[in-house]
């Protein structure tokens, strides 16, 4: 599904990226952990397309697509999705008006008939439902105030109702209680189908307690050092990255 | 300092003044306001009011006074959800176009000429009264010209619940008109009102729209005053507000300005009681070589009283922009709280935006700020809504929209709200062009 | 050691030779303005044709100019013709013999500030035989700068050691057709420094007028010029953390900074003029130019200011940035009491890309204080992705006083970006109570919250500078509250 060989990355002129490799199939979840710096959210960004990301090496393949010759939008069409670790607030944006044009752009790119008010609306109330998001926020701007845990449910949402071939979640973890994790790791599981993939981008082995990935991989100084299953997690949290970067070293 | 610019300017216009004017206070009004026309200086950029406003072209333009009632035969009724609607072409009251239904009893809603010729004694007593506060050239100018406008008494405790529409027309015309309505809003202790006034021309009409609205509020009155101003693209357009405030009062007001060519409104407030509240916005979106500009004078003269002002711009083609905003606190005026915001977004190279809030403080114990900003999208923003599937100019359309959004979701009226925003798209739909 | 005490000798023995006692009998010319009042100060200076030229064009400049009035300051109009411009330093015969002789209200300030006596004497205008310590400092400075090919001395030195150098830069940044008191200034100006920091050079201290003390006695119309050549760094600091002793009634000095390429220029400022008595009455007037150019890429000016004293004050210390990448920045505190009045601010002209702007400004209102910050930023049509940020907070001690916010915002390019901010305080009763609950006298915890508000600009000034405005702030607040 999605193929990254290769790939150097730079921002303001200094490389961040530097030849990192993966490969993700249909139906697979993929942990990428790492220490801070690590060029963990400079790969999130790099896939979804965001400006003053200069990519030097190598290539994205992305169902059989160039992916970095995709504007943003494109790749959201194609069914990439972003879980930003920091939400922008977009004061002055009704949350269910942006919900709504980005679904019915979103389903117009894949051929499929726009969703009139009274459908989008019933789908979006199931929707938010699911992720325990209070109705208020819907008609709020969108993140606008909103607290730590309501924006990445909102981010969550999202993602239930646009239901992306691939998922990169940056961080979704970060400041979230433990019943919003509970909360996000369910609605992530939802997405869970043999058609889908997931990214998760963490920091901790936290959220892979309620999201059990089948692939973890050790991403240091902008390459990936060490991939493993789930134990590899479990190992990282006994003995912090410390090993993993002397092994690598050695 | 007087030049013999200015003097034959508007002297030139006050002579084609026709009749004596009905009442003989009224005549006492015009006469001299007329004698203090030689005394007002031009405005231009040397006076601080009128720095960046760029009105010289005005004084090389001719214009007409409109100085009787102008048919509307022909004109068509605007429409109206409203059981109260005042038409006016080129400034004088169209009883054909209008409709009035009957009112409740303590409420007088007429023509400013009606009124005149039933001698009516609020009007003797209020009518440029709160207008004198920092008289300039334009509202002598209309005084000494006052024929017709907008005239609303309510007495005491009478609630109106429907709100009055207003119209103002521009007409074609061979020669650029002046036209100068001139409006008198009194309402009495605990009186409550919704106005909403719509500016409109048609397109290409050159003339000069040179309005004053008196508003007196008495205690614990409530007025919520809605402005449309969409003139025609080759129009000037200046609207003066005073607004004197009583104690307890409450005044909400919204300027929208989308049209004409020079389109400037000065909201000058003060206030003869404490704790009255007084909240102005205004959204001004400009291109096509248009100025809009929004000057406003808060005179805390009164303790505990509140005022929020936020003004919003959208700079677009050549657009420009000017906001000028004071808030005067004096020593007496304790415990006023006061805040001030302009924002600016602009779109285009040629955009230009000159912004001036101010603070003139004279006691300690009030919470005062003010925030400006001048700048263009967030890129991020625009990156956000892409990730989400939007494209790059629908992102701009929703985002410039979201940015209006917070001045237009303070219009209480749905169908106005509702207005409003198809008027916001219809620019922005050109935008995207 | 023994070499330095030589030198030290050697000085005290000069100061006999030519010092204040020697030279002219009486150089104070009467009261009055005309083209033969230039003349007489450019040939007491012994002025070359070109810089008496100069003169007498600022003067007939001058002649058709009007004062200013869009200032948030009431004043009694100044009759130009009823002031001095030309006064030599005093014979000692003249000034107070004695610290008996000065004003206690004054020596008490100084006690307060730890100054030393010597100093003390210097400051009051008391004749001395030698500043000792001032003296060793500023010569160990001038060969140790001379070593490193800084440029450091009077501007009438200059005029006639570096006459290119002037020529070349004088009046290059803030013409003599800029404002009313500039005009007057290049007139009449009576002396003031000049700076030149060769290409590449890191002028190796901090450059100070307290060091020059004879330099601050120069008086009403001083003029500063400062070029950092590519590559060059400078910090200047003007004026000293003591309460001067000064007569003059109306200041009106013009400094110029130059920076080229790369090159940075900061310049502190510490006025603490006499403010006038507690009704208002006498004070000095402070008219101030201040301009700095950065004409090079890259080039940072930074202005920093603590001004509390005078009973007028007038200045903008301003930023051209020219060069792409440009740095200006304006950090004030502006204090207020008595009947001061304070119209300050600054102005930033974006004209470069990427230039960044900064200002932060807090204005203290104390007793009849009034106080107004006014700015200009303009952001040109080519300043690409230029950023301004800008602060200004009021702090208000009393209700008898004012605080004034007067922000101009001119843009002309879509990519610039501009905040602007803006808020009034005052110190609460909370706050105190807190405070002296917590076992704070009153004088303290205002002091206390006063040096909070006003870190941020504090934060900027030399270290030494710093520690010492905070005292003088708080000398300047004493019983302002209660």
């Amino acid at each position: 599904m999605l193929s990254i060989k290769n790939l150097h990355v730079n921002v303001d002129g200094k490389e961040i990226l530097k030849g990192l490799n993966l490969e993700i199939g249909k139906g697979e979840v993929h942990a990428i952990m790492g220490p801070n710096g690590s060029g963990k959210s400079t790969l999130s960004y790099v896939l979804s397309g965001r400006d003053g990301y200069e990519v030097t090496q190598g290539e994205v393949i992305f169902e059989g697509r160039n992916l970095l010759e995709m504007a943003p939008e494109e790749r959201a069409w194609a069914g990439i999705f972003l879980a930003m670790q920091y939400p922008v607030e977009l004061p002055g944006i009704n949350n269910m008006s942006f919900l709504r044009e980005s679904l019915n752009a979103i389903r117009k790119a894949r051929g499929e008939e726009e969703l009139d008010a009274v459908a989008f609306m019933k789908l979006i109330r199931e929707k938010a439902a699911s992720v325990k998001l209070d109705d208020k926020l819907l008609k709020r701007s969108v993140n606008a105030g909103f607290s730590g845990g309501e924006k990445k449910r909102n981010e969550i949402l999202q993602m239930a109702l646009l239901e992306p071939r691939l998922a990169i979640l940056d961080e979704t973890d970060s400041g979230l209680d433990i019943d919003a994790l509970r909360i996000v790791s369910e609605g992530v599981n939802l997405l869970r189908n043999p058609e889908h993939a997931i990214i998760m981008i963490t920091h901790y082995q936290r959220l892979l307690d309620y999201i059990q990935p089948d692939f973890v991989h050790v991403l240091a100084d902008g390459r990936i050092i060490r991939s493993g299953g789930k134990d590899l997690a479990l190992e990282l949290e006994d003995k912090g990255y410390g090993w993993v970067l002397e092994e690598n070293a050695a | 300092m007087s030049t013999p610019t200015t003097t034959n300017w508007a002297q030139a216009l006050v002579q084609q003044r026709s009749s004596p004017a009905p009442a003989a206070w009224l005549d006492n009004l015009r006469q001299q306001a007329e004698s203090r026309l030689d005394r007002l200086p031009l405005p231009r950029r040397k006076l601080e009011a009128w720095r960046y406003s760029r009105i010289d072209a005005l004084f090389k333009e001719k214009f007409t006074p409109v100085v009787q009632a102008p048919d509307g035969a022909s004109l068509q009724r605007p429409e109206s959800n409203s059981p109260h609607v005042l038409v006016f072409v080129n400034g004088w009251f169209s009883p054909s176009l209008s409709s009035l239904e009957q009112l409740p009893d303590g409420i007088t809603l007429k023509s400013l000429a009606q009124t005149l010729n039933d001698e009516d004694e609020q009007l003797r007593q209020h009518l440029g009264s709160i207008a004198d506060k920092d008289e300039n050239l334009f509202t002598a100018l209309n005084t000494a010209l006052i024929n017709d406008g907008l005239f609303l008494h309510i007495a005491t405790g009478i609630h109106l619940d429907e709100p009055i529409e207003v119209f103002y027309l521009n007409t074609a015309s061979e020669e650029a008109l002046l036209v100068q309505p001139r409006n008198l809003l009194v309402l009495e202790e605990q009186a409550e009102a919704t106005l909403v006034e719509h500016f409109l021309g048609g397109k290409g009409n050159d003339y000069f729209h040179n309005n004053i609205t008196e508003i007196l509020l008495l205690g614990k009155a409530k007025l919520n005053h809605y402005r449309i101003q969409d003139e025609s693209s080759n129009a000037w357009h200046l609207s003066n507000i005073f607004l004197r405030q009583g104690e307890q009062s409450h005044y909400h007001g919204i300027t929208l300005s989308f049209g004409g060519k020079w389109a400037r409104t000065d909201y000058r407030t003060s206030f003869s009681g404490a704790e009255a509240d007084c909240n102005l916005r205004g959204l001004y979106v400009a291109g096509d070589d248009q100025l809009g500009d929004f000057h406003l004078d808060i005179h805390h003269n009164w303790p505990a009283c509140n005022s929020r002002e936020q003004f919003k711009g959208l700079l677009y083609g050549k657009g420009r922009a000017v906001f000028d905003g004071r808030i005067l606190v004096d020593r007496i005026a304790q415990l006023t709280d006061a805040q001030l915001t302009n924002d600016n977004l602009m779109l285009t190279r040629n955009a230009e935006v000159d912004t001036k809030p101010q603070l003139e403080i004279y006691a300690d114990d009030v919470k005062c700020s003010h925030g400006t900003t001048v700048g263009q999208l967030d890129p991020q923003h625009i990156f956000y809504l892409r990730s989400r599937g939007i494209e790059e100019t629908m992102a701009t359309h929703m985002l410039c929209q979201g940015f209006a959004q917070e001045i237009i979701d303070h219009i209480h009226l749905d169908s106005l709200r509702e207005q409003t925003l198809q008027r916001l798209q219809h620019t922005l739909k050109k935008l995207q062009e | 050691m023994s070499a330095k005490q030589e030198t030290v000798e050697d000085l005290v023995k000069a100061g006999y030779e030519y010092g204040f006692v020697s030279e002219v009998k009486s150089d104070t010319l009467p009261p009055g303005l005309n083209e033969d009042t230039i003349r007489f100060i450019s040939g007491k200076k012994n002025e070359p044709g070109w810089m008496l030229d100069y003169r007498l064009k600022a003067f007939e400049y001058w002649k058709q100019m009007k004062e200013p009035d869009w200032a948030h300051l009431r004043y009694d109009p100044i009759d130009f013709q009823d002031i001095s411009y030309f006064s030599a330093p005093k014979k000692a015969g003249e000034g107070p013999q004695s610290l008996d002789e000065v004003d206690p209200e004054l020596l008490a300030t100084y006690e307060k500030l730890g100054i030393p006596l010597e100093e003390q004497k210097a400051l009051a205008g008391v004749a001395v035989d030698a500043v000792f310590d001032s003296v060793s400092v500023a010569t160990t400075f001038r060969k140790q700068l001379a070593d490193a090919g800084v440029i450091f001395c009077s501007i009438s030195e200059a005029v006639h050691d570096y006459p290119e150098l002037i020529q070349k830069y004088l009046g290059s940044v803030v013409p003599h057709t800029d404002n009313f008191f500039a005009a007057l200034n290049a007139a009449v100006f009576s002396d003031g420094t000049f700076v030149y920091i060769p290409e590449g050079v890191r002028c190796p201290m901090e450059l100070s007028t307290y060091f020059r003390i004879n330099e601050a006695k120069t008086g009403q119309f001083e003029r500063t010029l400062i070029v950092a050549e590519k590559d060059s760094q400078v910090s200047y600091l003007e004026g000293c953390t003591a309460p001067m002793r000064d007569e003059n009634q109306l200041h009106a000095a013009v400094v110029e900074l130059i920076a080229m390429e790369d090159a940075k220029i900061k310049y502190s400022t510490v006025q603490n003029w006499y403010p006038g008595d507690e009704n208002g009455v006498g004070g000095i007037y402070n008219f101030v130019t201040k301009r700095g150019d950065c004409r090079g890429d890259r080039a940072h000016i930074s202005w920093t200011q603590v001004e509390t004293g005078s009973a007028i004050t007038w200045k903008y210390p301003s930023c051209i940035l020219q060069g792409d990448d440009a740095v200006g920045e304006f950090y004030s505190v502006a204090v207020t009491r008595g009947y001061q009045q304070a119209d300050t601010g600054t102005k930033m002209y974006h004209i470069g890309k990427n230039t960044r702007s900064t200002i932060v400004s807090k204005g203290i209102s104390a007793a009849h204080g009034q106080n107004a910050y006014r700015g200009l930023v303009r952001m040109g049509t080519k300043a690409e992705n230029a950023r301004n940020h800008t602060q200004c907070d009021s702090l208000l001690i009393g209700d008898q006083c004012g605080a004034h916010t007067f922000p101009y915002i001119e843009v002309r390019n879509p990519t610039a970006k501009v905040e602007h901010e803006a808020t009034t305080s005052k110190i609460s009763e909370d706050q105190l109570f807190y405070c002296r609950q917590r076992g704070l006298k009153e004088e303290d915890a205002v002091s206390m919250i006063v040096n909070g508000f006003c870190k941020e600009v504090f934060n900027e000034l030399p270290m030494e500078f710093a520690v010492e405005a905070r005292k003088l702030l708080n000398v300047t607040l004493e019983g302002a509250v209660g």
